[in-house]
């Protein structure tokens, strides 16, 4: 069809709707130059979020975590310290009472018993450590202590004791008041079970399970609670046995060595397992992170491009529009 | 008489020029009337016996390409139709966010994932254990504003259904109207072609509700049927009828009764997937979206709700839960039976005894949401069982999923998905079909008013007008010369 007339309107729509649509073009360019990334993410995807969902999931579960291993790291380590403390006690302390219990020693003796007394003290003190407000030694129970003070055992020790005669017979009762459910259990220990697993990452538990209730706290604790009798007063006047209380002490705590090594390398081990999984957790982060951009960014020299060519149509538009609108026959006609 | 005969053609060629005049001034000040015709005068030499008389105006007659108009009528009513379901889902889509919205449902289920390891660390600590509540509470507030957001989306469209059929039925009676009066004018000799102008405006706010074609009837009028064939103007128009509802809930259908569905002469017009008669335009869309497209998003929404109650509700999981007890996530304060499930979304909250606002205690999703007193401080057990509940991969119990097991985030991420790919695939057509429309409505507007066109017609004028005024004076100093001997 041969055009006799062109419709003053069909320049104007088609020059507003160029003008919009640059516009829009304009401004998704503009977002995509200043954040790096896709404006439409959707579109980014072609529809489909679950890669992008997924990586987003395990980021933030990986920040959960990253807090995780951060705590159970530094309680482990508080353990750890703790455990030392009560271990050179012991090992300071074995030697003294060996020592202390051979024949003619009554004066070092007694000044040993007083010395097992601190020490006894200073361990249960020790197993009542907190980190924060929450107890090391107690368990699930964390908002307690684990322990009553030394004082109170050692009481409870002598009303177990009384009445007894012979070294032996005092001897096994201080131990069998320590693996009695009725004795330490009952009257000493005021926390609760373990602590649970925790996840440290995807698939991997740690577990930092000591608690004051382990045989080998419990076997030390007998070793100290025997000795610091003494300062107590058991068997006063009966120096040979006092030198023999003194004596199964001194071996008790030598022969504890061995666990209480045991149990400060089971709990290595979980700090290095905790270590190795917060590495592990940050590099998974990073590795997630980069995946993540890969997905989300758009090249920064292409969308750089684009918003220069977007401005340049731009700039063309306006001037044809100006140009354009002063092409009118009216103008001409004077 | 050959010179009285010279001025009668004088004369009528100075009418003609100055109805000309009167056209062009007319087209030039519509040039930017939507809907207007431009108009020519159609010129014949006038015959009075055997020798021309002058020029006849035989009449006006207004250019319109009735296929274009026709071709634009039908695309404006596919792009309104497609324009409607991209809103939607775009609406949806941003509802339920996508990964780079802080706040959107997969955001939140990862927030509460997060809360939940958190919170196995240090399970003593208040501020971890109400950070849990807190992601909780946020993804019941997603679910349910989303739910919402579908059935708000469901009364917007009965509600537009409600104005659009009080518009076409008041369009159709007045396109009746001006057809008799164009009938009237034309047999009066008259112009009516601004009655003309007017119609076509009133067919055009039909066009785009439903799609129809004109069909031309005798004496300038015209009849109007819907592509689907339902038939709109055929003498008598046709009337409507709808009663738009107001407040839409999950549980209210057409087929229920409890929405109105569509009638055309007092007979009920199917309205279904295809849209029947209707089939094309923004009524059709409207009808799609309240009945289909929304209902198929809330059951989605509904099975990723039913999802995660179930997950939370099981006593394996949260040991203090007896069979039928209610989990962390509640069917509003109780316990979710699947048969319930209709409108879940909406109604999933947060369960009482561990949000503080509602009376509870946060030590509740440490010890059990049934725990009578607090337990052992550093119990991390349940937390770990909730997260575990939360990321276990389960089949999905409802819904229009692919078969196959999923996580809560992993459904939720299905979802998102389908709707994000809904509202592109929605989006792509809208932006064919918008094209298409705008394409043809240049293609229509080419054929309007030409200024510069105008203005060389208007020089004509302006020559013809001082020409035939010429031949006047001529003959008048003939006139003269003659008295004057």
């Amino acid at each position: 069809m041969a055009l006799v007339s062109l419709g003053d309107m069909a320049q104007t729509f088609l020059m507003r709707r160029q003008t919009v649509d640059t516009k829009v073009a304009l401004q998704q360019h503009l977002t995509e130059v200043t954040t790096g990334q896709a404006a439409d993410l959707t579109r980014q995807v072609r529809g489909d979020h679950s890669a992008l969902n997924g990586i987003d999931a395990s980021l933030t579960r990986l920040q959960g975590y990253a807090s995780v291993t951060a705590e159970v790291g530094l309680m482990a380590q508080a353990t750890q310290t703790a455990l030392g403390t009560v271990n050179d006690l012991a090992a300071d302390l074995a030697p003294m009472l060996l020592s202390a219990a051979s024949p003619g020693n009554g004066t070092q003796l007694n000044a040993t018993a007083s010395e097992a007394g601190q020490s006894f003290a200073t361990a249960v003190s020790t197993l009542n450590a907190r980190i924060g407000d929450r107890s090391l030694f107690a368990g699930q129970a964390t908002q307690g202590r684990a322990l009553v003070d030394a004082d109170a055992i050692l009481s409870a020790l002598q009303t177990a004791i009384s009445g007894l005669v012979t070294v032996q017979d005092v001897a096994t009762a201080v131990t069998t008041w320590f693996a009695d459910p009725a004795g330490y259990a009952a009257v000493a220990y005021r926390g609760a079970g373990s602590l649970a697993p925790l996840d440290l990452a995807d698939g991997e538990q740690a577990q930092v399970g000591v608690t004051a209730m382990d045989p080998a706290i419990r076997n030390t604790l007998t070793g100290f609670a025997m000795a610091a009798l003494l300062d107590r007063g058991v068997f006063a006047g009966v120096p040979a046995a006092r030198a023999q209380l003194a004596d199964r002490a001194g071996q008790m705590l030598l022969s504890g060595q061995a666990d209480r090594t045991q149990m400060a390398a089971d709990l290595g081990v979980v700090e290095a397992q905790i270590g190795s999984a917060s590495t592990r957790n940050m590099a998974e982060t990073s590795a997630l992170g980069i995946a993540r951009l890969a997905i989300v960014s758009v090249d920064p020299y292409e969308a750089a491009t684009r918003l220069q060519e977007t401005q340049t149509q731009l700039e063309t538009l306006y001037t044809l529009t100006a140009r354009l609108s002063r092409l009118s026959l009216v103008d001409f006609l004077r | 008489m050959s010179i009285t005969a010279t001025l009668s053609s004088a004369l009528s060629g100075l009418t003609a020029v100055s109805r000309m005049a009167e056209v062009v001034s007319s087209n030039v000040a519509n040039a930017m009337t939507p809907g207007y015709g431009q108009r020519d005068v159609e010129l014949a030499a006038r015959r009075v016996g055997p020798s021309g008389q002058g020029v006849d105006v035989v009449g006006v007659t207004r250019t319109v390409n009735q296929i274009l108009l026709s071709d634009r009528r039908v695309a404006d009513a596919g792009a309104a139709e497609q324009d409607t379901r991209q809103a939607f889902f775009a609406a949806l889509e941003q509802t339920l966010g996508t990964g780079d919205t802080p706040g959107s449902l997969t955001n939140r289920i990862g927030a509460l994932d997060a809360a939940l390891v958190s919170a196995t660390g240090r399970p003593e600590s208040q501020a971890r254990l109400t950070a849990v509540v807190d992601a909780a509470r946020g993804l019941t507030n997603a679910l349910s504003s989303a739910a919402t957001a579908v059935q708000t989306a469901r009364a917007e469209a009965d509600r537009k259904i409600g104005i659009d059929v009080e518009q076409m039925n008041t369009a159709l009676t007045q396109i009746a109207d001006l057809n008799g009066q164009i009938r009237a004018q034309s047999g009066n000799g008259r112009d009516p072609s601004a009655l003309m102008d007017q119609r076509q405006k009133l067919v055009d706010s039909v066009a785009s509700i439903i799609p129809l074609r004109e069909v031309s009837r005798e004496h300038g009028q015209i009849a109007l049927f819907s592509t689907g064939g339902a038939v709109l103007l055929e003498g008598r128009p046709a009337t409507f009828g709808f009663t738009p509802t107001g407040l839409v809930t999950e549980d209210m259908t057409m087929a229920g009764g409890a929405l109105s569905g569509l009638t055309l002469n007092g007979q009920p017009l199917a309205t279904g997937v295809q849209g029947g008669l209707i089939a094309g335009g923004r009524l059709a869309a409207n009808f799609a979206l309240r009945d289909d497209i929304a209902p198929n998003a809330q059951i989605q929404l509904d099975a990723v709700a039913r999802d995660l109650v179930t997950r939370f509700q099981d006593p394996m999981v949260d040991p203090s839960l007896l069979p039928g007890d209610a989990g962390l996530f509640t069917d509003m304060g109780a316990a979710f039976l699947p048969v319930n499930e209709a409108g879940l979304a909406q109604r999933l909250r947060l369960n009482a005894a561990v949000d503080p606002a509602q009376g509870g205690a946060v030590w509740r999703i440490r010890d059990g949401i049934s725990a009578a007193a607090p337990g052992n401080a550093g119990n991390s057990g349940l937390l770990s069982a909730l997260q575990t509940a939360l990321t276990d991969r389960r089949p999905v119990a409802s819904g229009i999923f692919l078969p196959g097991s999923r996580s809560v985030a992993g459904l939720a991420s299905d979802l998102v998905s389908e709707i994000a790919s809904a509202r592109l695939t929605a989006q792509s057509d809208a932006t064919f079909a918008t094209t298409r429309a705008e394409a043809l409505r240049v293609s229509e507007l080419e054929q309007g008013v030409d200024t510069d066109r105008e203005m060389q017609i208007l020089l004509q004028i302006e020559q013809a007008y001082a020409a035939n005024a010429r031949v006047i004076q001529t003959v008048d100093t003939l006139m003269k010369t003659l008295l004057e001997m």
